[in-house]
């Protein structure tokens, strides 16, 4: 009898021979991380108790990208609480402000998060790990527990697998994936429930970089998807090998491994998606929203902050200006990205197309506490969701689209198919070695 | 565990599917605001669907809910939940909505198939959380229904994260970190 990755490192780190989907284990993590959004309510929760310790200080990384630029008296006193935190509990990997980046990626590009590994994470978008092929489990508030105690309760879930046949036409991204999978599942094209499911990547998959398998693991997760899992690839394990900071052993699946469902799409018949207002799933083809007008672009977040996002942004903007009424934000995922922005030529385009470029983090993907859109306006950006009132008031309509498609928006001033217009070549060529 | 009461009678509170937490459980601002608190809390439960629903409800009440009750892994509302003394039946709920649940404390079953159509609101029923037993007094008819888990008891028998994690540490913790 064969298993799934996830039930593969569950039973790694829970001392156990195998465990199967349903049972209930308390894992030993290789890491565990939290964000500066949750930091001083953990710690409020264990000092009331009178906790003073974590259990491991050295597995805890702490990181700052919910709120980077203390928008607020109240974001500045959160800042100051959270180095305190780090002393108190003696973290060394506490990432401050403008330091590391987004906690969803740059732990992966620096080799901190590395395949086969199993971590907790108080964020729903812990499922980032699985482009490099390992597990963040999102935990929310039980992450005081797990600070003290080392560990918590995880029911192992059931692993779904979705082959990628094919190859994605040229202007079609690894996000568009993600959006038309949620279209398929919302519209009961696909009948496959990805709630605490593992959703596992199998097919022609070497044609997606890293980055783009940062993108795979986006949607599924708006999706209540529990883990994301992509297969590394050799090219993956090849950057893994010469950035790791700790050894690393890959888990795969085994061939006769138990899925509770297994399903496959053409990427040839992909076209770029745009999600409508509201979910992720109301993604339609986007020659069905060219022609609206907007008001508001970013790209970013964890679905779309890696460096290839950002050359995809660049290969657009390259000498060209942002429509006269659009506001557009580059937000890298980490400092390193922001780095090779500057040392590869990257931020003269992105200040000559007249982009604002933020800190490495969120950006306003967080609860709008930077960037937000104003009442009535139209924003297009790469948002993990565009569920209403995500980045600004109720009435702002978010549409969501890959980088391509928010870039050549952006230049446009409406939403534009980004097969339209053309990329610079060089650019958009160093994608596909961003990460090697 | 023995004083822990597993046992619920109460009113019916019925409501149908998709019930975001968010919006219809408890108003939005409390969960991005992050409030835990349940005075709080307690008098915005459900405010948008069932205004002054604090003042109407009384420990033992039910909350029984149709498919993917919480749409999410949000929990502000079940400390309130917790804090008033009601239990929760969903058709179903998102893993991470039930878990948000137990972290709290809350006395909840889930995959209970089919139970939006075994009462109504204003029912007088019943629920025993440790078989699974559902008792609908005013039809008299009885169901049940997949338990509470075993791994999962004790946690909720101590009020959730908060009074497991300060258990354990008077019991454990204290010392293992002495």
């Amino acid at each position: 009898m064969g298993f799934t990755a996830i039930e593969k490192v569950l039973a790694r780190t829970s001392g156990r021979e195998h465990v199967q989907a349903g049972d209930i284990v308390y894992p030993d993590p290789d890491m565990v991380m939290i964000h500066d959004g949750l930091v001083r309510e953990a710690k409020g929760e264990l000092d009331a108790i009178g906790i003073k310790q974590v259990a491991a200080p050295k597995k805890v990384m702490m990181v700052s990208d919910h709120d980077v630029l203390y928008g607020s008296d109240r974001a500045a006193e959160r800042g100051a609480f959270n180095r305190k935190a780090a002393a108190q509990w003696g973290i060394e990997a506490f990432y401050d402000a403008g330091r590391g980046g987004h906690g969803h990626i740059f732990p992966m590009e620096q080799g901190s998060v590395l395949p086969g590994m199993f971590y907790f994470d108080n964020d729903t978008h812990a499922t980032n790990a699985g482009a490099v092929g390992a597990f963040g489990l999102r935990v929310g508030n039980e992450i005081s527990r797990v600070l003290a105690t080392g560990t918590t309760w995880v029911e192992v879930p059931k692993t779904v697998q979705l082959e990628l046949n094919g190859k994605l036409p040229d202007g079609v991204q690894a996000r568009d994936v993600g959006f038309y999978l949620a279209r398929q599942v919302k519209f009961g094209k696909v009948s496959v429930d990805l709630d605490y499911r593992v959703l596992e990547y199998a097919g022609d998959l070497d044609q997606f970089g890293l980055g783009a398998r940062v993108a795979l693991c986006s949607t599924p997760t708006e999706m209540r998807a529990a883990g994301v899992f992509v297969p590394p690839s050799a090219a993956v394990l090849k950057y893994c090998n010469e950035h790791a900071k700790r050894a690393f052993t890959p888990v795969f699946s085994d061939t006769d491994a138990t899925y509770e469902a297994r399903f496959s799409f053409d990427l040839s018949a992909i076209a770029p998606q745009v999600s409508l207002p509201g979910n992720v799933g109301n993604a339609v083809d986007v020659g069905e929203a060219t022609g609206t007008a907007i008001d508001h672009a970013f790209i970013g977040s964890c679905g779309s902050g890696m460096y290839e996002d950002l050359l995809c942004a660049a290969s657009f903007l390259k000498g060209r200006r942002i429509a006269s009424g659009v506001r557009l934000f580059i937000v890298p995922g980490s400092e390193r990205s922001t780095r090779r922005i500057v040392e590869e030529g990257l931020m003269q385009i992105f200040l000559d197309a007249g982009a604002m470029l933020l800190p490495a983090g969120c950006g306003p993907c967080n609860d709008a506490v930077v960037g937000p859109v104003a009442r009535g306006e139209v924003s297009l950006s790469t948002a993990t969701n565009n569920n209403h009132g995500r980045f600004g008031p109720l009435d702002a309509r978010l549409f969501l689209g890959s980088p391509a498609t928010v870039a050549a928006s952006a230049l446009t001033g409406k939403i534009t198919d980004p097969r339209t217009m053309p990329a610079d070549a060089a650019l958009r060529d160093r994608m596909e070695s961003a990460y090697v | 565990m023995s004083e822990f009461n597993w046992v619920l009678r109460g009113r019916c509170y019925k409501l149908g599917n998709d019930v975001p937490h968010a919006g219809d459980v408890i108003p939005a601002s409390f969960v991005t605001g992050r409030e835990m608190n349940p005075d709080v809390l307690i008098p915005h439960l459900f405010e948008r669907i069932d205004p002054g629903f604090h003042t109407r409800c009384r420990p033992g009440d039910l909350i029984v809910t149709g498919r993917n009750f919480g749409m999410g892994p949000k929990g502000n509302g079940y400390v309130a939940m917790q804090a008033l003394g009601l239990g929760l039946l969903c058709e179903s709920t998102s893993v991470q909505s039930y878990r948000a649940a137990i972290c709290n404390g809350l006395r909840v079953l889930t995959h209970c198939t089919g139970i939006t159509t075994l009462c109504d609101t204003g029912d007088d029923i019943e629920c025993n959380f440790l078989t699974g037993r559902f008792t609908n007094h005013t039809r008299k008819q009885t169901h049940d229904f997949p338990p509470v888990p075993e791994e999962l008891r004790e946690l909720i028998a101590k009020g959730g994260n908060k009074g497991w994690l300060a258990s354990w540490w008077q019991t454990v913790g204290a010392r293992q970190q002495a």
